[in-house]
């Protein structure tokens, strides 16, 4: 066990943890921030994406020990009351189901639009696939993402 | 409309002033004791309002991404006139003393409809008693008065009065014995596309999930599971685990029975941690020894060959009318035969199986989310061995379920657990637990006979070899077709793996054969798809009298099946009648791409037609969806936005199992394990999907299941018709359009 001081959603934390516990473990077992999901540990669903350097990154196969000095943000650092614009735009369009993977495919989204403002579909569908959605609601998150990307009224 | 189903109803102050309403759903088949009554009457079952007008809602459905949680309350808040921005919603914990008087289960596609007419009810009896108090005030009759978005308003004058200062004078008047129910046409909430109650939390990553459960002093904990179904431990070595940072103790876990067959725990080896890592960690050094038993030789072949040796001997059909058998070898008839095969399939739930327990020597708490909380308490109470009364279920969201979330598995292990450990436990299995040790959409082999004379259909057998032994939704006599000849034969075989519910049940098997069979005879038959349909539908339904008694005072079973076809078959033309008059098929057809058709009810309520349009493409699946549009018939259509969301997520789910779901096993162990080799649809694989409701004012009739079962087969037809293939499986493989 050694001591880690990560900076997660603007604060700085010291964790205790094992050079090799990922990320992810550390953010819902030791942050409690419940958030971030477990969907399949091998970085294949999306549902644990965070970012880390404004980077999208699957939390459950990244260690805690690579993490000191990066500026790790999770669902919860995206906005105080939700107002986020891709959170917004969750909102408007109404996306989830269950809900479950919806914190990464939000932290996806994000990410993308801060890459890209106004994405393609195939841009979208792009930055999107490595986030599974078991209920559907594909379509939904399309349609989210590109209300998220229209230029805001001035 | 006046009400014809009486609830148990009764209204009683709220502490701290206000309104409640409880009440007891009818339909569970049998009249209250008053015992009952008065379980029911503590049980704040569904509506509350306080003196600020705040209108809460107790919902004991489960919510699992199927947005029963939103459909509920708008029904009851449609009824009531309430401002739908005051109304939120509790969840009810579940004990022992519910049992037989709730609807237990959350599944089939029926929470909106078996709710319904209740919900609508009570909602109606709240607004009359709140009418009832403003007339009171005003002294006026409430002949006058109407009730809009948390209002009374008398329409003589200007006057009004919101719920929060009617409520405590409601609550001391006598529930009105019968209350007229609003007309469809002046529905304000039901239709509209109302928000996800769920959708701000989620935003925020705030969801309700077991698996996000954290209690003080808990422990976490994760099962090595034998890898082979109902294998034994012989013994295990856990010195290495132990060494593991934050793993407090391993122990073992034995069977554990459960109440029913159908609930199986597999036996395994539990690491109890600090920390869900440390006990997925610890699982990795861990050595065991396992008696696998014979379902060690468990493989795809020696599944193959048990459906072989199953599929030759056919004694007594579970259903028959006519002389298929007689006619089949006289000279002016003809047969043609097909064999449609449907593979294990896993549920792959977004949120992996967890439970979370608290066992204090006198009461066990459980946390999860189940669709079935009794099956949870009566399990539970077997396992750590104390009176079903002791225990309450604290039902959390779910993050998907589709079927698997009824059994009560890691409910029953967690309560274990937190016995042996004294602790609070939460137990999480990871994905690859989840995967392995399914409870599996069963196998099913399905031979079909068709028997032609001239240029018609006139009879038509159905073999089944399957996995599982029930057989609702399967049978002929439950299709709307009706031919004169028809038998069903269902030959089960041994369970090589669990079994269990998922999405659709069986009838995204028994789909598969009958859609893309009623397809090859229309080919055979040189006739259009939907004509020959249209054709069979204008059979005369006969009356065929079944081999079992009937009960005194109940319906002949025979008559029951009568009305239950001509119901469905009124359905089913509704549905091509609509299809025919925006003309959907005829536009699918275009030059170089190629169209199919499949049309199913599931168990004889909503219908779904799914029209499917491909072409050959370079893709690695060889086969490009163009586009689905999807037709039902499911009565009044509660939320458009949830209805249209739970039909695409039923197609999107079976385009997962058709292109990828799978299981295999060798060795007796399944051999899929997470989503790199049980892989599910991604966003750049979803078709245009257009999805239309047939104008109804009946009754709903489910939504969560029905898009899934013609899926399959309309697929395979468009596939028939753009390329010349007929694959009679699925999943479908890019080698399939090449063999």
């Amino acid at each position: 066990m050694a001591n880690y001081l990560l900076t997660i959603n603007g604060q700085q934390t010291s964790v205790e943890a094992d050079a090799d516990t990922p990320l992810l473990w550390v953010i819902r077992d030791t942050l409690k921030l419940y958030g971030t999901k477990y969907g399949c540990g091998i970085a294949q669903c999306g549902a644990c994406t965070v970012h880390i350097d404004g980077t999208p990154v699957r939390s459950c196969v990244v260690p805690i020990s690579r993490m000191e000095g990066k500026k790790i943000i999770t669902i919860e650092g995206l906005s105080k009351t939700g107002d986020h614009p891709v959170q917004e735009a969750w909102k408007s369009i109404d996306v989830p189901q269950c809900g479950y993977c919806q914190s990464g495919q939000i932290m996806s989204a994000v990410a993308l639009l801060d890459r890209i403002p106004v994405p393609s579909e195939e841009d979208i569908q792009r930055a999107m696939k490595g986030n599974i959605c078991r209920c559907g609601t594909y379509p939904r998150i399309v349609k989210a993402i590109q209300q998220a990307a229209k230029p805001q009224d001035s | 409309m006046k009400a014809t189903r009486r609830n148990f109803l009764k209204v009683t102050s709220l502490a701290g002033g206000g309104l409640m309403l409880a009440g007891a759903i009818p339909g569970m088949g049998k009249i209250l004791t008053q015992d009952e009554e008065s379980v029911l009457s503590s049980f704040n079952h569904f509506i509350s309002i306080d003196l600020e007008g705040n209108v809460v809602f107790q919902l004991t459905a489960h919510e699992m991404g199927q947005g029963s949680g939103t459909g509920l309350p708008m029904i009851m808040a449609e009824e009531l006139g309430a401002d739908w921005s005051t109304v939120t919603i509790e969840r009810a914990d579940y004990d022992k003393k519910y049992e037989g008087l709730i609807r237990e289960t959350t599944g089939g596609s029926g929470t909106i409809s078996f709710y319904w007419d209740s919900l609508r009810n009570m909602g109606a009896t709240v607004r009359e008693l709140l009418k009832a108090a403003a007339a009171n005030r005003w002294q006026v009759s409430t002949e006058g008065l109407s009730v809009s978005n948390g209002f009374v308003i008398d329409s003589g004058s200007d006057r009004k009065l919101s719920f929060g200062e009617l409520a405590a004078e409601a609550a001391t008047l006598e529930v009105p014995k019968e209350v007229e129910l609003k007309s469809p046409a002046d529905f304000n909430l039901i239709g509209k596309p109302v928000k996800n109650l769920i959708t701000d939390k989620v935003a925020m990553g705030q969801g309700n999930y077991g698996i996000n459960m954290d209690l003080p002093d808990m422990l976490y904990a994760s099962i090595e599971k034998c890898p082979v179904y109902k294998g034994k431990l012989i013994k295990f070595d856990a010195a290495e685990t132990l060494k593991v940072n934050g793993v407090i103790d391993v122990i073992s876990v034995p069977t554990l029975e459960s109440t029913e067959d159908e609930i199986h725990v597999q036996e395994g080896v539990a690491v109890i941690a600090t920390s869900t890592w440390a006990a997925f960690k610890g699982r990795k050094s861990l050595k065991c020894d396992w008696d696998l038993g014979d379902n060690e030789n468990n493989d795809n072949e020696r599944l193959n060959a048990a459906v072989e040796t199953a599929g030759k001997k056919w004694e007594k059909p579970v259903y028959s009318v006519g002389k298929y058998d007689e006619l089949k070898d006289l000279e002016d008839y003809r047969e043609i035969k097909a064999t449609y095969i449907n593979p294990h399939q896993a549920h792959a739930l977004m949120e992996p199986m967890n439970a979370t327990a608290h066992y204090n020597g006198q009461t066990c708490e459980i946390w999860v989310g189940t669709q079935n909380a009794t099956k949870v308490v009566v399990n539970v109470a077997k396992a750590v061995d104390i009176p079903a009364d002791k225990i309450k279920v604290h039902v959390q969201n779910s993050g998907g379920s589709f079927g698997r979330r009824y059994y009560p598995d890691t409910s029953i292990e967690a309560a274990y657990l937190s016995k042996q450990l004294k602790k609070p436990i939460k137990l999480t299995w990871t994905r690859e637990d989840g995967i392995r040790h399914d409870y599996f959409h069963p196998y099913q082999v399905s031979h079909f006979s068709g028997l032609i004379k001239e240029d018609e259909v006139i009879g038509m057998q159905l073999k089944m070899v399957k996995t599982a032994s029930y057989a609702s939704g399967d049978n002929l006599w439950e299709q709307p077709y009706d031919l004169g000849h028809l038998d069903t034969f269902i030959n089960p075989i041994d369970n090589l793996v669990h079994q269990g519910a998922w999405r659709s049940v069986q009838v995204h098997s028994s789909s598969l054969g009958k859609e893309c069979f009623i397809d090859e005879l229309a080919i055979e038959l040189k006739k259009d798809p939907l004509e020959l349909r249209n054709v069979l539908y204008s059979k005369p339904i006969e009356y065929v009298a079944f081999d079992r008694p009937t009960p005194p005072g109940e319906q002949d079973f025979g008559e029951l099946v009568m009305d239950f076809r001509t119901d469905l078959r009124r359905r089913n033309r509704s549905v091509m009648e609509y299809i025919s008059a925006n003309k959907l098929w005829d536009r699918a057809k275009s030059a170089g791409k190629g169209r199919g058709f499949a049309i199913d009810d599931f168990f004889g309520r909503t219908v779904c037609a799914h029209i499917v349009e491909v072409e050959k493409d370079n893709s690695d699946w060889g086969i490009k969806i163009t586009k689905i549009t999807s037709v039902l018939d499911c009565g009044i259509v509660v939320n458009p936005h949830f209805g249209r969301g739970q039909v695409e997520g039923s197609i999107i789910y079976a385009l997962s199992a058709l292109k990828y779901g799978s299981i295999d096993l060798k060795n007796g162990k399944v051999q899929q394990s997470n989503f790199h080799n049980n892989k599910l649809l991604r966003i750049d694989e979803v078709p245009e999907i257009e999805v239309h409701f047939v104008p109804s004012e009946e009754t709903p009739r489910g939504l969560g299941e029905p898009a899934t079962p013609p899926l399959a087969p309309a697929v395979l037809n468009a596939i028939f018709d753009a390329t010349g293939k007929r694959i009679r499986k699925v999943p479908v493989y890019k080698e399939d359009l090449l063999a």
